[in-house]
C-alpha cells in the first residue's frame, strides 16, 4: 500500500499530504473557477445570458438542498425523513413569523432535528 | 465603507453558518489522521465545503488519489455556472485576469447566495470591495472552525451532529427563497426541489445536480420568457 504513488500514503508525512492536496484536491475544483473567467469575457452584466446562468445556478442549489433531505449522508440519518421535512416547514414558520430572518429560521430548523434526534431517532 | 459593510453582513450569520459545517470537515479530518495544516490547507485552497468532505472521506475509504481528484471534479461543477453568474459583477473599471483569479476563488455556494441579490443594488465601485469584506471574514470564520472541529472531533453527540449537519439545507433554502423575486426565481427554485429526487435514481452522482440545473434552471428561463411575451402582446406593444 505505501509503495503505490496514486496512495495517500505513498510518502507519509513531510510535505506530500500538502502537495496532495494541492494536485488532487485544489486544481480539480479551480479548474471550473479559472474556466468562468473565459466564459464571462465580452458578457454584460445586463445580458440575457447571465440570467439563464443565475437560473441554472438557483436550481442546481436548490437540488444540492432537495438531496441533502431526502437522502442525507452522516449523523442526519438517525432522523426520520418526515422530522427532517417537518424541521425545514418549522424553519419556514420561524423565518417569516420573525420578519423574514434567515438567522430564526435556521435557529428553529436545528432546534428542530436536534429534537427529533432526542426523542423520535431512526433506530439501526 | 463596504468592505466593512461585507464584514457585518457575514457576522450577522452567514459566517456562522458557514463555521457549523467546517467544524464538521474539521472533525472529519481529526478521523481521518489527516495533520491540521492540511486540513487547514484544504480550505483555504479547495474552499468548498463538499469537496472537502469527498477528498478527506475518500482518503478514510482508501481510494486512489486520481479517483479522488475526479469527484472532487465532479462535484465542484456547480462553481461553473455560480461564477459565470456573479464574476461581471466583480470585474470593476479595470478587469484584471489576476484579479478574476483570486475573485472567483472566493466564489464558494455561501459567498453566491449572499452576492447575487446584493450586489446589482450596489453601485459599481463598491461591489468589489463589499464582496471581499463578506468573503475574506467567512475564510477567518471558516479556517478557526476548521481548527475547533478539529481539536473537539469524537466529542459531539450524534443528535447535535444531525443539527450540525442540517444548517447547510436549511439556511440555502431560506437564502434561495429570501433572493427570489421574479417568475424565472420561483420557477428554478421549484424545478431544483423538484426534480432532484425524482432524477437522483436515474443518474450517476454529480451528474444529477448537474443536469438538475440545466434542466430546471433552462426551463424557468423559458417560462419567464414566455409570460413576458404573453404580458408584452395583452399590452399591445408586441404587435
Amino acid at each position: 500500500m505505501s509503495g503505490d504513488i496514486w496512495n495517500w500514503n505513498w510518502w507519509s508525512g513531510g510535505l506530500w499530504p500538502y502537495l496532495a492536496v494541492i494536485i488532487f484536491g485544489f486544481l480539480p475544483s479551480e479548474i471550473w473557477r479559472m474556466m468562468s473567467i473565459f466564459l464571462v469575457r465580452g458578457i454584460d452584466e445586463k445580458s440575457e445570458v447571465l440570467e439563464w446562468v443565475r437560473a441554472v445556478s438557483t436550481a442546481l442549489l436548490a437540488a444540492v438542498v432537495a438531496n441533502i433531505i431526502v437522502a442525507p449522508a452522516g449523523a442526519l440519518q438517525f432522523v426520520p425523513l418526515w422530522a427532517r421535512a417537518g424541521a425545514m416547514v418549522l424553519g419556514f414558520v420561524a423565518y417569516f413569523l420573525l420578519r423574514k430572518s434567515v438567522l430564526a429560521g435556521v435557529f428553529t430548523g436545528v432546534a428542530a432535528v436536534i429534537a427529533a434526534a432526542l426523542w423520535a431517532p431512526v433506530v439501526h | 465603507m463596504p468592505a466593512r459593510n461585507g464584514m457585518r453582513i457575514a457576522l450577522q450569520g452567514p459566517m456562522y453558518f458557514l463555521g457549523l459545517t467546517f467544524l464538521g470537515i474539521g472533525g472529519l479530518a481529526q478521523q481521518a489522521d489527516m495533520p491540521l495544516g492540511v486540513v487547514l490547507l484544504t480550505t483555504v485552497l479547495i474552499w468548498a465545503g463538499p469537496a472537502q468532505v469527498i477528498f478527506i472521506g475518500s482518503i478514510i475509504n482508501g481510494l486512489s488519489l486520481p479517483a479522488i481528484a475526479l469527484s472532487i471534479s465532479l462535484s465542484s461543477v456547480r462553481l461553473l455556472p455560480m461564477c459565470v453568474s456573479l464574476l461581471p459583477w466583480l470585474r470593476g473599471r479595470k478587469p484584471s485576469t489576476l484579479l478574476a483569479v483570486f475573485s472567483t476563488h472566493q466564489i464558494a455556494v455561501t459567498a453566491w447566495v449572499e452576492s447575487i441579490r446584493r450586489l446589482p443594488d450596489m453601485p459599481a465601485s463598491e461591489r468589489l470591495a463589499w464582496f471581499m469584506g463578506f468573503t475574506q471574514t467567512l475564510f477567518v470564520g471558516a479556517l478557526a472552525a476548521t481548527g475547533i472541529g478539529y481539536l473537539l472531533a469524537g466529542a459531539l453527540p450524534k443528535e447535535l451532529a444531525a443539527g450540525l449537519l442540517f444548517v447547510t439545507p436549511v439556511y440555502f433554502t431560506l437564502a434561495l427563497f429570501r433572493n427570489a423575486r421574479d417568475a424565472i426565481d420561483w420557477a428554478a427554485l421549484a424545478l431544483g426541489f423538484v426534480l432532484a429526487p425524482v432524477l437522483r435514481s436515474f443518474l450517476s452522482p454529480g451528474f444529477d445536480l448537474l443536469f438538475v440545473g440545466l434542466i430546471g434552471g433552462t426551463a424557468a428561463w423559458l417560462i419567464k420568457r414566455s409570460l413576458r411575451t404573453r404580458s408584452l402582446k395583452n399590452s399591445g406593444v408586441g404587435r
